[in-house]
């Protein structure tokens, strides 16, 4: 009886510990599950090559319709003194997948890179005539083709700068070297065929020297110009050279003359790198005269979210011209700055990404509304990181594809995947 | 569905061993009533003690990832590799256990710190000039804090002032506090002559990378020696991680470890501990408190 009686305790007690642990097991085994939306989400991604001397630097990106990551750049050639075209595939984790080297005929690859359909088309041009192609190019990259922009109105489409896809067509900024020219093309992306264009003059008699100068600007080590072209209303604009500064004109493409201009600064130094000591560095137009923008000014650089640029305007850019203008000592001399309209938790908010002294990509978000600063985010560290590109993704993310040098040392391309909750936690 | 057999195969190994102890029990049964309402008291008791000692961890990776993603080399060869149970690390813990029978009940509330280690490297080379080349290697070093609440049944295997016992049990970590150390070193054969360096340590706070939570099993054996009413206590527990230590959703969240390419792996992590203590009785059968040992 006693013996029974004991074994009904010992059951009991161990009823009593097992109803524990299945508690306690229970409760405490919330443990972390893999789930592979998480992997999409965030991620940073850094393209390693073994090779020395590799130098691939991103220009643009694109999401692909699997999700994954089309990255457009430059390549550092030995056969001349260009930058070829290096294309890299991503998948939606940020692996790689494939790279292309396209074939050295052609070069100076420019943004924007543009999905339209199931292929991708962005602006070359070939060489050793360095005349204006539209590329195109497969998701899988697998084909590339080059159609050649023809001439419109005495303009020779040369040196294309920048391209972006609007109303059906790329509007195309070249420069026309033979007739010292800054042009801008209406063009069809896949027949390459011109309807439209004007092409205004980097200065009347300019001399031998602003021209080579605008050239050595294309070479592969040479720092780029922020082009940009857009449109505002019916009016078209492009930032670019025009009349001895680097300046932001206005044109409807019928008049001769430029409908506005807000000039750059133009002073008196033999050093070309500083010819054109100001300028907008970025400039995106938000809705009808209103735009969001950004400066260089003598190594200086300024954020402007919001200003009101009249296409009519015929002015000079000064720190205080437009309203509002916020210095950032932070950032590099003459910084490379990026802009992107995106919604966050229902607010229309820009996202101004550019390079910091500390050398990370810092990211900083303005009420589109308002010009509000809503808050801050740096990428990168350790390793110098540069921007190239951000873009909305289809999880209402963004992702930010730049350049950074692993070891100090090699330049390497980067993407940097940020969810839309992360961005959230950044804003105010 | 892994994790239920488990909990279940640790069932069944308690259940057996405690079936067969009444087996054992059975031929004594007729034993003298007198001593009936002693032997009722000693065959229970709490006790409550201390012990503290190191441990070893070793981590099993379920899924790797990497910042670095190779365009013309083998992922392998910049793969990570984990040393295993090789630093070691502290623990602290409070037993309350209560004894039936040679059986234990045993809640072990402790405080660990573990550490692991893993490296990867890299080379970069001319390809050309073989020589000319830069040779990296990342050496990461986490420290984590876990609070760990295991559960435990503990047998007295033989003995009456020498008790050996076995373990089995299930524990659930919290995790109070995690840091990483990165230290870069490397070889540098491409500024005109061979340079070695290592650079100052990057160390960042890293609670945010790890789960909050990981649960898993714990087997492990022991020596308990009977010192007048206290006994003395050595103590070894192998704890077999069942969950994922790396939090899926911020392992990407330190900007400054990708920066320098470092990602936490999915990992469980196991750890091999040693410990001594001592445990006191806390019924006693007279006012001489002499302890209910048997």
């Amino acid at each position: 009886m006693d013996l029974n009686h004991q074994t009904v305790n010992l059951f009991l007690m161990l009823k009593k510990f097992y109803s524990l642990l299945f508690i306690a097991l229970t409760v405490l085994s919330c443990s972390e599950e893999s789930n592979p939306k998480f992997d999409t989400d965030n991620f940073t991604s850094i393209f390693d090559n073994y090779k020395f001397d590799i130098d691939y630097t991103p220009i643009d990106m694109v999401q692909t319709s699997d999700g994954g990551y089309l990255i457009l750049g430059r390549r550092k050639l030995t056969t001349s003194n260009m930058s070829g075209i290096y294309l890299l595939k991503a998948d939606e984790n940020g692996n790689f997948v494939k790279e292309l080297e396209v074939d050295e005929t052609y070069v100076n690859p420019v943004a924007r890179l543009t999905q339209i359909g199931e292929v991708f088309y962005f602006a070359c041009m070939e060489y050793p005539f360095m005349t204006a192609n539209i590329a195109s190019v497969d998701p899988d990259l697998e084909n590339v083709a080059f159609t050649p922009v023809s001439s419109i109105n005495d303009i020779i489409p040369t040196y294309p700068s920048v391209a972006s896809y609007i109303d059906n067509q790329f509007l195309l900024q070249c420069y026309d070297h033979e007739n010292r020219q800054s042009g801008l093309l209406i063009v069809d992306p896949v027949t390459g065929a011109a309807s439209g264009g004007k092409a205004f003059t980097i200065g009347i008699g300019a001399a031998d020297n602003v021209n080579e100068a605008i050239i050595n600007t294309f070479a592969h080590s040479r720092r780029s110009f922020p082009y940009e072209v857009g449109k505002s209303g019916g009016t078209y604009f492009f930032n670019g050279f025009y009349n001895f500064t680097y300046s932001l004109v206005f044109t409807d493409l019928v008049s001769d003359d430029p409908i506005g201009v807000v000039s750059g600064q133009n002073p008196p130094d033999s050093d070309f790198e500083y010819q054109f000591g100001a300028g907008f560095s970025s400039i995106v137009n938000l809705s009808g005269s209103k735009f969001a923008a950004s400066m260089f000014y003598f190594g200086e650089n300024y954020l402007m979210p919001g200003i009101t640029i009249p296409s009519n305007s015929t002015t000079s850019l000064q720190p205080d011209s437009f309203n509002p203008s916020y210095a950032f000592p932070e950032l590099v001399k003459n910084a490379n700055v990026k802009i992107l309209r995106t919604t966050i938790d229902s607010k229309n908010v820009l996202i101004y990404g550019s390079d910091t002294k500390t050398k990370q990509i810092g990211l900083y978000f303005y009420d589109e509304a308002t010009g509000e600063f809503l808050g801050s985010r740096y990428l990168g560290f350790s390793n110098p990181f540069e921007i190239a590109s951000i873009i909305n993704t289809s999880d209402e993310g963004i992702a930010v594809c730049g350049t950074t040098y692993v070891a100090g040392r090699f330049p390497r391309i980067c993407i940097f995947k940020l969810s839309k909750e992360e961005i959230a936690g950044e804003i105010k | 569905m892994k994790r239920l057999y488990l909990i279940l195969f640790c069932f069944l190994i308690v259940a057996q061993v405690s079936a067969q102890e009444n087996k054992k029990r059975k031929p004594n049964a007729a034993y003298n009533k007198q001593n009936d309402a002693n032997e009722k008291f000693l065959n229970k008791q709490w006790w409550l003690g201390f012990k503290a000692g190191t441990n070893l961890t070793d981590v099993h990776v379920t899924k790797t990832y990497s910042v670095f993603s190779p365009t013309n080399y083998s992922p392998d060869q910049s793969a990570k590799k984990y040393e295993h149970f090789k630093q070691p690390g502290a623990q602290a813990t409070i037993e309350a256990s209560f004894y039936f029978k040679k059986f234990y009940f045993s809640l072990q509330p402790t405080y660990q710190h573990s550490l692991f280690t893993y490296t990867n490297s890299y080379l970069w080379y001319d390809d050309v000039v073989p020589t000319n080349n830069l040779e990296l290697n990342y050496e990461q070093e986490q420290k984590l804090d876990y609070f760990i609440i295991p559960l435990l049944i503990k047998y007295d295997i033989a003995g009456n002032k020498l008790r050996p016992y076995v373990q089995i049990g299930a524990f659930s970590a919290f995790l109070i506090n995690a840091n990483k150390q990165t230290t870069i070193s490397g070889t540098d054969n491409a500024s005109g002559g061979e340079n070695n360096f290592t650079d100052p340590a990057i160390i960042v706070g890293a609670k945010d990378l790890f789960a909050k939570s990981s649960w898993g099993l714990i087997g492990g054996a022991g020596l308990n020696y009977t010192l007048g009413n206290v006994r003395l206590n050595l103590d070894a527990q192998y704890k077999l991680g069942m969950s994922n230590i790396t939090s899926t959703k911020n392992r990407n969240s330190s900007d400054s470890l990708s920066g320098v390419g470092d990602i936490l792996d999915d990992m469980t992590m196991d750890n091999i501990s040693i410990s001594i203590g001592c445990l006191f009785p806390m019924r006693f059968l007279a006012n001489g408190f002499k302890s209910s040992d048997r």
